[in-house]
C-alpha cells in the first residue's frame, strides 16, 4: 500500500510557481531518489511532505493522514516523518547525545534512560558512538550529518526525507554519510532522497524521478532512467551531470 | 630566579616592545595609568581627607532612615541572601586549585603596588575649592608617607619570603574564597578604628579615640558569615546534587520577592478584602487563563481566537478606566499579555501543563506584589519613604531586572508573533516606553501616575518607580532578546519542527537557550545599566546611595560637621559601585566561558 500519496500539489512563492502539480505515490519500504537542476522544486516538494512548506493546492496524504492546517495532524505527521537537512541543523547548544534524545524525551515522552540507551544504539549504527558527549561544533561535517540521521531515527519514523544530505560535505566525507544511508535503505526504511549522487541512485534506489521547473518530467526504475531515458530533458540533465 | 627573570624580559620584548609603535603605545599607556593611580593614591591618602565621614555614616549609606527596631528584618534579608550564596558556591564548587605560593604571590603583588604608589604619590596636589579657585596644597606630607612606607615595606618582604618558600599545598578556589571572606570578619574583632565621639556639650573630641567596632555591626556579620560557611559545607557535601541545584535556582528567583515583602512590609493584613476580593479575582482570572490554555487547539476556539483576544483587550481597556480593584486591572492586563503568547507556546499536553503552572505562579506573584505594594505598612519612619541608601539602589536594580526580564522575554516573543494584534500591542509597548527618557518616566511615576490609579489605591513612590522601571528596562531587554532571536538560523526552527516539537518546546528548548546565550554580554550590560541608572531617582526626591554621599553627608553639620567632605564620599561611592559591577561582569565572563561561547 502507498504510504505517501500526493495529488496535483501546487505551490507558489509570491508570483513564482514552484510546484506546478505533482502527483505521485510512494510504497512502504521504497527508496525514491529525486533529482533535477537547482530551482526545479524538488526540495520544496519534500519539504511540503512534512509541512515545512505549505502547499496551496492539491492534497498530500501521509500514512493515511491528510495534511491540513490542523496542528494535531501536522504534529502527528512530523513525528512519523524524519528529515535530514543539507546544512545538518544540529542544535549547537546540546551535546550529540542530547541532540538525539531530545525528541524521544520531549515529544515521545519516553524516560531519559530508555532514550539514552536507544540513542547510543543509533549512534553505534551510524558509526560514531564515541562522539556522544561532544558538541556538534567539535565534529566534522560527515559526523554531524550522521548525528542528524541518528536524531531523525530516534523518533522511530516510518518515512525518512533527505534534502541534499551530501551537498555541503567535503568529497571524502560523502561516502561515510552515503554508507549510513545505504544501511538504512537495506533495513527496509521508506526513504525519499533529494540528491545529485547518481551512484547512490543507481545502487540503492527503487525508483528515480527527475524534476524540472516545478514538474515531474520523468519517473522510472534506476536502470531504465540511466540507460534508457525517455525524456529529452532527462537526457540533457544526465549528459551534464555524468 | 635568573631564568624566571630572563623569561619575563623575553615576554616583555615580545608583547610590549615588539615594534616602535607598540613601544610608544606601551610607554604612553603606562605613563597615563601610573599617573592616574598615583594621583588617586595621593588623593585618598592625603591627611586632609576625613574618611570618617564615610565610615561614620555607614548606616546611613546602607539603610538611611530605616527604623532601628526593625533592623532585624534587614539582617535576616542579608543573611538569607548570603546563606543562599554559600549554599550555591558549595553546590557549584570550583574544581580549580591554586597553590599557597600562588596565593602569596597575589598578596605580594598587592603590597608591592601599595609600596610603589606610596613612594611616588605626589606631595602637593591642586584642589579646586568651592569658589572655583585652584589652589596647590601639601596633601601628602613626609610623615604620612613614612608611616605608610614602613609597614608596606615589611609586608612586601614577608610575602616575598613566603612566596619563595615554594609552598605547594593546593587549595580549592572556592575554599580560598571563603578564606578571603573570613579575613574582614576576623579583622572586625581585632582592629580598633578611630571613632567619632561627642563630649557632653555635643562637640567632637579631637583626636578621635580608637574604639573597637560596634557590637551591633560585628555580631550580626559574624553570625551571618558562620551560617554562610555552614551552608557552604553542606552544599559541597551533596553527592547527587541535580535536584538540589534545581531547587536552589528556583529559590534564587523567589528570594527577591521574599526579601521585598520582608524589608518593605510589616503589612496590615486586611483579611476581609483578601478573602472577599483578592482571592476570588485570583481564582477567576486564573481559571480564564487556564481554560484558554487548555482549549487553545480546539478548532472552534482557534477559529474565533482573534475575536476572543479582541474582546479581552476591549474589556481590559474599559476596566482600566472604570472603578474596579487595581488587582483586577493588573490581572486582566497580565491575562491579555499571556493570551497573546499562548498560541505561540502551547500545543502538547505537557507544554500546556507547564504553561498553566507558569501562568499560576506569575499571577500569584503579581497578586502578592500588588496587594503588598498597595497595603499599609506598619513600619513607620519620619521621611516619606522607608527606603534609602544602598537598600534602595539594590532594590531598584534587583527588581528592575527581576520583573523586567520576564516581561522582556514576553514582549520579544510577542513582537515576533504571527498574530497582528499581538505584534501591534507588543511593538507599541516597546516603542512607547523606549521613546521617552527614563527621567520623564520617573516624573510620570512621581507626579502623573496617581491620575491613572483608581480612587483609594495609593502606591508608595518606590513601588510606582519600580513599575515604570520594570517597563522601561523591560523594553530594552525585549529589544536585546529580539536581536538574539534573529541570530538563530532558520534551520534551527525547521529542525525542531521536523522532529515534531510543539511551539512551546521549540521556544523553550531550542530557540530561547540559544538566543539568551548569544546575548549574555548585552544582558549583563543591561543589568549593570539598570543598577547604575537607579541613581537617577534622586531627581524625584528618593534618597539613593549616591544622594546620601553627595548631598546628605556633604551638607551635614549636626551632630558632626562634614560640610564639604563630599569628595572622599564620591570616591567611596564610585568604588562601591565598581565592586558590584565588576563582580557581575566577571561572573558573566565565567558563565560565558563555561557555556563555550565563541567556540561554536
Amino acid at each position: 500500500m502507498s504510504i505517501i500519496k500526493t495529488n496535483d500539489v501546487k505551490k507558489w512563492f509570491g508570483d513564482f510557481q514552484a510546484l506546478k502539480g505533482i502527483s505521485m505515490e510512494v510504497q512502504e519500504g521504497e527508496v525514491l531518489v529525486i533529482c533535477g537542476p537547482s530551482g526545479s522544486g524538488k526540495s520544496t516538494f519534500i519539504r511540503c511532505i512534512n509541512r515545512l512548506e505549505q502547499h496551496q493546492e492539491g492534497e498530500i496524504i501521509v500514512d493515511g493522514i491528510e495534511l491540513t492546517n490542523d496542528l494535531k495532524n501536522i504534529e502527528a505527521i512530523r513525528s512519523e516523518v524524519g528529515m535530514v537537512f543539507q546544512s545538518f541543523n544540529l542544535f549547537p547548544h546540546l551535546t550529540v547525545l542530547q541532540n538525539v534524545t531530545l525528541a524521544p524525551i520531549w515529544v515521545r515522552k519516553k524516560s531519559r534512560s530508555e532514550s539514552e540507551e536507544k540513542a547510543m544504539e543509533l549512534l553505534t549504527r551510524v558509526g560514531i558512538p564515541e562522539q556522544a558527549s561532544k558538541f556538534p561544533g567539535q565534529l566534522s561535517g560527515g559526523q554531524q550529518q550522521r548525528v542528524a540521521i541518528a536524531r531523525a531515527l530516534a523518533m522511530e519514523p516510518k518515512i525518512m526525507l533527505f534534502d541534499e544530505p551530501t551537498s555541503a560535505l567535503d568529497p571524502e566525507m560523502i561516502k561515510e554519510v552515503l554508507d549510513a544511508m545505504k544501511e538504512l535503505a537495506l533495513s527496509g526504511m521508506t526513504m525519499i532522497v533529494v540528491t545529485h549522487e547518481m551512484g547512490f541512485a543507481k545502487e540503492v534506489a527503487d525508483r528515480v524521478m527527475l524534476f524540472d521547473e516545478g514538474l515531474m518530467v520523468e519517473e522510472n526504475t534506476p536502470t531504465e532512467f540511466f540507460d534508457n531515458p525517455q525524456n529529452d530533458r532527462t537526457k540533457l540533465f544526465l549528459s551534464q551531470i555524468l | 630566579m635568573n631564568l624566571e627573570f630572563k623569561k619575563s624580559i623575553a615576554w616583555m620584548r615580545e608583547n610590549l616592545f615588539s615594534s616602535i609603535p607598540s613601544s610608544i603605545l606601551t610607554v604612553a599607556t603606562s605613563f597615563f595609568v601610573l599617573g592616574f593611580f598615583r594621583g588617586l593614591f595621593g588623593f585618598a591618602m592625603a591627611s586632609d581627607k576625613d574618611w570618617l565621614s564615610v565610615l561614620n555614616n555607614m548606616q546611613l549609606y546602607m539603610v538611611q532612615a530605616y527604623p532601628e527596631e526593625d533592623f532585624i528584618r534587614v539582617w535576616i534579608s542579608v543573611g538569607l541572601a548570603l546563606v543562599f550564596a554559600g549554599m550555591s558556591i558549595g553546590l557549584w564548587k570550583s574544581t580549580e586549585e591554586s597553590s599557597l605560593s600562588e596565593v602569596f604571590s597575589k598578596f605580594l603583588r598587592v603590597s608591592l603596588a601599595f609600596l610603589f604608589f606610596t613612594v611616588v604619590a605626589p606631595t602637593f596636589s591642586s584642589v579646586t575649592d568651592n569658589d572655583g579657585i585652584i589652589q596647590t596644597e601639601e596633601s601628602f606630607p613626609m610623615e604620612t608617607r613614612l608611616q605608610l612606607l614602613i609597614p608596606s615595606a615589611i609586608l612586601v618582604v614577608v610575602f616575598f619570603v613566603l612566596k619563595n618558600l615554594k609552598l605547594n599545598y593546593k587549595f580549592n578556589k572556592s575554599d580560598l574564597l571563603c578564606f578571603y571572606l573570613a579575613i574582614p570578619i576576623v579583622l572586625m574583632w581585632i582592629i580598633k578604628l578611630p571613632t567619632i565621639q561627642l563630649d557632653s556639650s555635643n562637640q567632637r573630641i579631637f583626636p578621635d579615640p580608637l574604639m573597637p567596632i560596634a557590637d551591633t555591626t560585628k555580631t550580626p556579620w559574624t553570625i551571618i558569615f558562620g551560617l554562610f560557611l555552614a551552608f557552604y559545607f553542606i552544599g559541597s557535601r551533596f553527592k547527587d546534587s541535580k535536584n538540589i541545584k534545581r531547587t536552589m535556582s528556583i529559590s534564587w528567583v523567589l528570594l527577591p520577592l521574599f526579601i521585598f515583602s520582608w524589608i518593605f512590609k510589616k503589612p496590615e493584613i486586611d483579611l476581609p478584602t483578601i478573602l472577599g476580593q483578592d482571592i476570588p479575582i485570583f481564582i477567576g482570572i486564573f481559571l480564564i487563563g487556564a481554560l484558554t490554555i487548555t482549549f487553545i487547539n480546539n478548532p472552534v476556539v482557534e477559529k474565533y481566537f482573534s475575536i476572543y483576544l479582541g474582546v479581552l483587550i476591549a474589556i481590559t481597556g474599559i476596566a482600566l478606566f472604570i472603578s474596579v480593584p487595581i488587582l483586577l486591572k493588573s490581572a486582566l492586563l497580565l491575562l491579555v499579555l499571556f493570551t497573546i503568547v499562548i498560541p505561540a507556546v502551547s500545543s502538547s499536553t505537557k507544554g500546556k501543563r507547564n504553561l498553566i503552572i507558569v501562568w499560576g505562579v506569575s499571577l500569584f506573584t503579581l497578586s502578592v506584589l500588588i496587594r503588598g505594594g498597595s497595603s499599609d505598612t506598619q513600619i513607620i519612619v519620619q521621611q516619606q519613604s522607608i527606603f534609602g541608601g544602598f537598600s534602595l539602589t539594590w532594590l531598584l536594580a534587583i527588581f528592575g531586572t527581576y520583573v523586567s526580564f520576564p516581561l522582556g522575554v514576553l514582549l520579544a516573543l510577542g513582537r515576533n508573533s504571527k498574530l497582528p494584534i499581538v505584534r501591534l500591542v507588543c511593538t507599541g509597548i516597546i516603542e512607547l516606553t523606549r521613546s521617552v527618557p527614563y527621567i520623564t518616566w520617573l516624573f510620570f511615576a512621581s507626579v502623573t501616575m496617581a491620575v491613572f490609579l483608581p480612587e483609594g489605591v495609593n502606591f508608595e513612590l518606590v513601588v510606582r518607580v519600580l513599575m515604570v522601571t520594570a517597563f522601561f528596562s523591560g523594553a530594552y531587554f525585549a529589544e536585546n532578546i529580539r536581536g538574539g532571536l534573529q541570530s538563530i538560523p532558520k534551520g534551527q526552527y525547521e529542525a525542531a519542527d521536523a522532529i515534531g516539537m510543539s511551539p512551546f518546546q521549540k521556544t523553550s528548548l531550542i530557540v530561547m537557550p540559544q538566543a539568551l546565550r548569544a546575548i549574555i554580554p548585552t544582558l549583563v550590560s543591561s543589568a549593570i545599566t539598570a543598577f547604575k541608572d537607579s541613581s537617577l531617582v534622586t531627581i524625584i526626591g528618593l534618597i539613593d546611595f549616591l544622594t546620601i554621599g553627595k548631598v546628605i553627608i556633604g551638607t551635614q553639620s549636626i551632630p558632626v560637621n562634614f560640610v564639604g567632605h563630599d569628595r572622599e564620599n564620591l570616591l567611596f561611592i564610585a568604588f562601591f559601585y565598581w565592586i558590584f559591577t565588576f563582580t557581575l561582569s566577571r561572573r558573566s565572563m565565567k558563565v560565558e566561558k563555561r557555556l563555550g561561547l565563541g567556540e561554536r
